[in-house]
């Protein structure tokens, strides 16, 4: 299964470009999309998920074009929407069955199948109320619930895990690593350690478009060597911060610990080379681009 | 004051930038070319029997001046209403409560956004009157006064009041629209009746929110003491009657007197007072009830937590073989479900008693008035029948769905019809037994017509409030008796079998734009 996507532009109108002459092939298993706010990433998503129409491009599975047959990929796509809302006056149960109705998901198994994807994300107890009144992510965890509803085979997840506690996070990486064999899974996170932990390619993007593709270790590779640590005091930040990208500052005392990438010849004196890490290659990629 | 004049300006650009502002906007240009209408028309808009005014600046300005202030008032109010709930919706209510205005520097820049709103709209209807003047008149001189006047003593202060009383509505009724919505209406029949009724001149030029009195006892004196006539009565507003010969008769407006003028203020300072009076009852977005609720909800639910045994996530394997069902009868029942679920459960009592007594009184009645009313009760159920999904941000789940308009769209008008066939039922039944096949042909056509007007409007606007302006003159339109938007065919006239053409042809228009604009709309989130 593949997604071939072909120099793709979406175009708002004049001043606004959502995707720039993007392409990329994306394989089963999982895929970060990484970039900062407005680099088009789910632009991306709600064009895969046939609810944005391209200004130009193609965009094929497996052979057969979804732009211009949206209900192709509508019947094995699980899509999770980054501001997604719900009908308060409905139960999670109700909802479900609703958005099953949706992806053409019926007979006399559904409500066992609800049943087990509500304890799935740990909804059993809270399944009758209505979800109007349900915790922020509660609510994450019925979208989770309803992307999976169809046993869909593209998966669109956009910022996934907003709202979910720490364990329930875990839960989810666990939850993706199950699926990745078997589906093409596209995630975006703002939170690179998300993607570190479950993609097995990442997609960097930056104004509509793409800047690298590769995986983890190939995207790292670009930085290993160039990252460092150093502790300094307060006059000797400012000279790094005039010199140096840096990554993280965190106080230690009355002294702060810079990690930074290496922009000039040689390092701050004192420094201390370190492993490079996916959110050193993103902070440098997406401002070198 | 600088903070109140932002929000002012926030909240009116927020209401005037909507396709649904635009569209009535539209309608606006369309009324106001209404209001002065050609000696040829079938219709009057300011009706002394037998007498016509002829078409000079003071009559041109005054009945459009005097049509403004009670048509924009009468549908002002829904189109103004609900400011403080959406505050509520967007949570931007929550942000509000933590800021320094006080409660009346909030109302009061609600009320005083909702009438810059309503004055946009009254600044159309005035342009729109001076160019009807040139081209209605017949050489009488352009006297800017006779137009600005009017303005300023009748649909001013009566749109000011409107504002308030929106902002009043929503203070004591909260989110109970419905109820906001029949409150006024009866207000606003009051307001007309008592100043019909009343004898006293000084108490009725008062009592007088929009300035009728001080106008038609004008008009009056001038018809009775020209022509030596005692008419009693003139009409305002559209009446329409079969063309008659008008004896025609020359007015200049109506002498401002200081009664009058104080009376224009008492109104407006009335309204400032009732925002002030609302603001020591108004919630500023604390419910103590629902904190209660969600208390108790999270108290029932925290024991339970321990009972159950921690989630290991979900296992694909473990769920039922996939079953594909692609029919539409499972989004049939859950519209339903919404349809019926929406709004307040005792709101089912009062539909309960009209639906029953649409089968005890006399037929022409239930037809003519119990059934158009009782479906404008569920107007907040059609009116965001196919635009709930992006209300509630479930559009990219809709849109995603398989097959969206088909299945998606096609289940929400079926469920809109079942719910107004279901509330006609009593009549239909009756007319079936009578063998009334007409009658029942029109029901099920009006019935379509209903939901399709709720669909298209609510597609193309995006909103609802268009499609609950529309329909809230539309019923009140008919209960006039006006054959003119007959949907039902509960007025009796000779042509019904074109107005049964017309309306399936209306029917099948407003299905072809609401699949088409959503069809668009699908592609482009």
């Amino acid at each position: 299964m593949s997604l071939v996507i072909k120099n793709l532009t979406k175009q708002y109108n004049k001043d606004k470009t959502g995707l720039s002459d993007y392409s990329i092939t994306i394989e089963k298993g999982v895929l970060g999309l990484l970039g900062p706010n407005g680099a088009g990433k789910s632009t991306l998503m709600k064009i895969i998920a046939t609810i944005s129409k391209p200004t130009a491009g193609t965009l094929f599975l497996d052979g057969e074009d979804i732009v211009a047959n949206p209900d192709k990929i509508r019947k094995i796509l699980g899509y999770l929407p980054q501001d997604f809302g719900v009908y308060p006056n409905l139960n999670a149960h109700e909802f479900l069955e609703y958005i099953a109705a949706m992806k053409g998901v019926g007979g006399p198994n559904l409500r066992k199948r609800i049943d087990l994807l509500l304890e799935g994300v740990n909804l059993t107890t809270d399944a009758k109320r209505p979800i109007g009144s349900y915790s922020g992510g509660m609510k994450q965890r019925i979208g989770i619930a309803q992307a999976l509803l169809n046993d869909p085979k593209v998966l669109i997840f956009d910022e996934p895990t907003v709202g979910l506690d720490p364990e329930e996070r875990v839960r989810f990486r666990q939850l993706i690593s199950d699926l990745a064999d078997d589906c093409i899974i596209i995630l975006s996170s703002h939170i690179v350690s998300d993607i570190e932990t479950i993609a097995d390619e990442v997609a960097i993007m930056k104004s509509g478009r793409l800047i690298a593709k590769a995986t983890q270790p190939d995207i790292i590779q670009q930085v290993e060597g160039r990252v460092f640590e150093v502790l300094v005091n307060s006059d000797e930040l400012g000279v790094i911060k005039s010199t140096q990208q840096i990554i993280d500052t965190s106080r230690q005392k009355d002294k702060t610990r810079v990690r930074y990438i290496l922009k000039t010849d040689q390092p701050y004196t004192s420094s201390t080379g370190v492993a490079a890490t996916l959110e050193d290659a993103y902070l440098f990629l997406t401002q070198k681009a | 004051m600088q903070y109140i004049y932002s929000i002012i300006k926030a909240d009116y650009l927020q209401r005037t930038r909507s396709y649904a502002f635009l569209i009535t906007l539209a309608v606006t240009f369309y009324a106001a070319y209404s209001f002065v209408p050609p000696p040829t028309a079938s219709y009057t808009t300011l009706n002394v029997v037998g007498y016509k005014g002829v078409y000079n600046s003071a009559w041109v300005g005054y009945v459009s001046g005097m049509m403004t202030a009670i048509m924009l008032s009468l549908y002002g109010f829904f189109l103004v209403n609900g400011g403080i709930k959406k505050d509520i919706d967007t949570e931007v209510g929550l942000i509000i409560a933590t800021t320094p205005i006080t409660n009346f520097g909030y109302l009061l820049s609600k009320m005083l956004s909702n009438f810059m709103v309503l004055l946009t709209i009254a600044g159309c209807t005035f342009i729109v009157s001076i160019i009807m003047f040139f081209v209605r008149t017949t050489g009488y001189p352009f006297l800017i006064g006779n137009f600005i006047i009017p303005y300023l003593t009748f649909a001013l202060p009566a749109l000011f009041s409107v504002s308030a009383l929106a902002v009043v509505a929503e203070v004591f009724l909260g989110r109970k629209s419905i109820l906001q919505y029949i409150v006024f209406f009866f207000f606003f029949g009051i307001m007309m009746a008592n100043v019909e009724n009343q004898k006293n001149d000084a108490v009725a030029t008062f009592i007088d929110m929009f300035g009728v009195h001080s106008l038609t006892g004008s008009i009056k004196s001038q018809v009775n003491s020209q022509f030596h006539e005692h008419i009693t009565g003139v009409n305002l507003g559209f009446t329409f009657n079969r063309k008659q010969a008008f004896k025609t008769f020359e007015w200049n407006g109506i002498t401002i007197t200081g009664i009058f003028l104080v009376s224009r203020l008492v109104w407006l300072v009335l309204a400032l007072g009732i925002v002030y009076f609302s603001s020591f009852f108004f919630h500023r977005f604390d419910f103590k009830q629902s904190a209660r609720k969600t208390k108790k909800a999270v108290a029932d639910i925290q024991p339970n937590r321990h009972t159950v045994l921690p989630s290991n996530g979900i296992s694909m394997q473990l769920l039922p073989r996939l079953v594909t069902n692609y029919g539409i009868i499972p989004f049939i029942k859950t519209e339903l479900l919404l349809l019926i679920r929406k709004g307040n459960k005792w709101f089912w009592l009062v539909n309960g008693g009209a639906w029953i007594s649409m089968f005890l009184v006399p037929i022409n009645v239930a037809h003519l008035y119990l059934l158009p009313v009782l479906w404008f009760l569920q107007v907040t159920r059609w009116s965001d029948l196919a635009t709930k999904e992006e209300a509630n941000r479930l559009h990219y789940f809709t849109y995603a769905a398989y097959k969206p308009l088909q299945r998606m769209l096609l289940a929400q008008i079926i469920a809109g019809m079942i719910l107004a066939l279901l509330l006609a039922l009593p009549l239909v039944v009756r007319y079936a037994i009578a063998l009334d096949y007409y009658a029942v042909f029109n029901i099920v056509n009006g019935a379509i017509f209903v939901v399709m007007l709720a669909v298209c409007l609510g597609i193309v606007s995006r909103g609802k409030k268009l499609f609950e302006i529309l329909f809230f003159l539309l019923t009140y339109i008919i209960t006039q008796k006006v054959t003119f938007v007959d949907y039902l065919g509960a007025v009796s006239h000779d042509n019904h079998i074109v107005y049964i053409v017309i309306l399936l042809s209306v029917n099948v228009i407003l299905m072809l734009a609401g699949f088409g604009v959503r069809r668009c709309q699908l592609r482009h989130v």
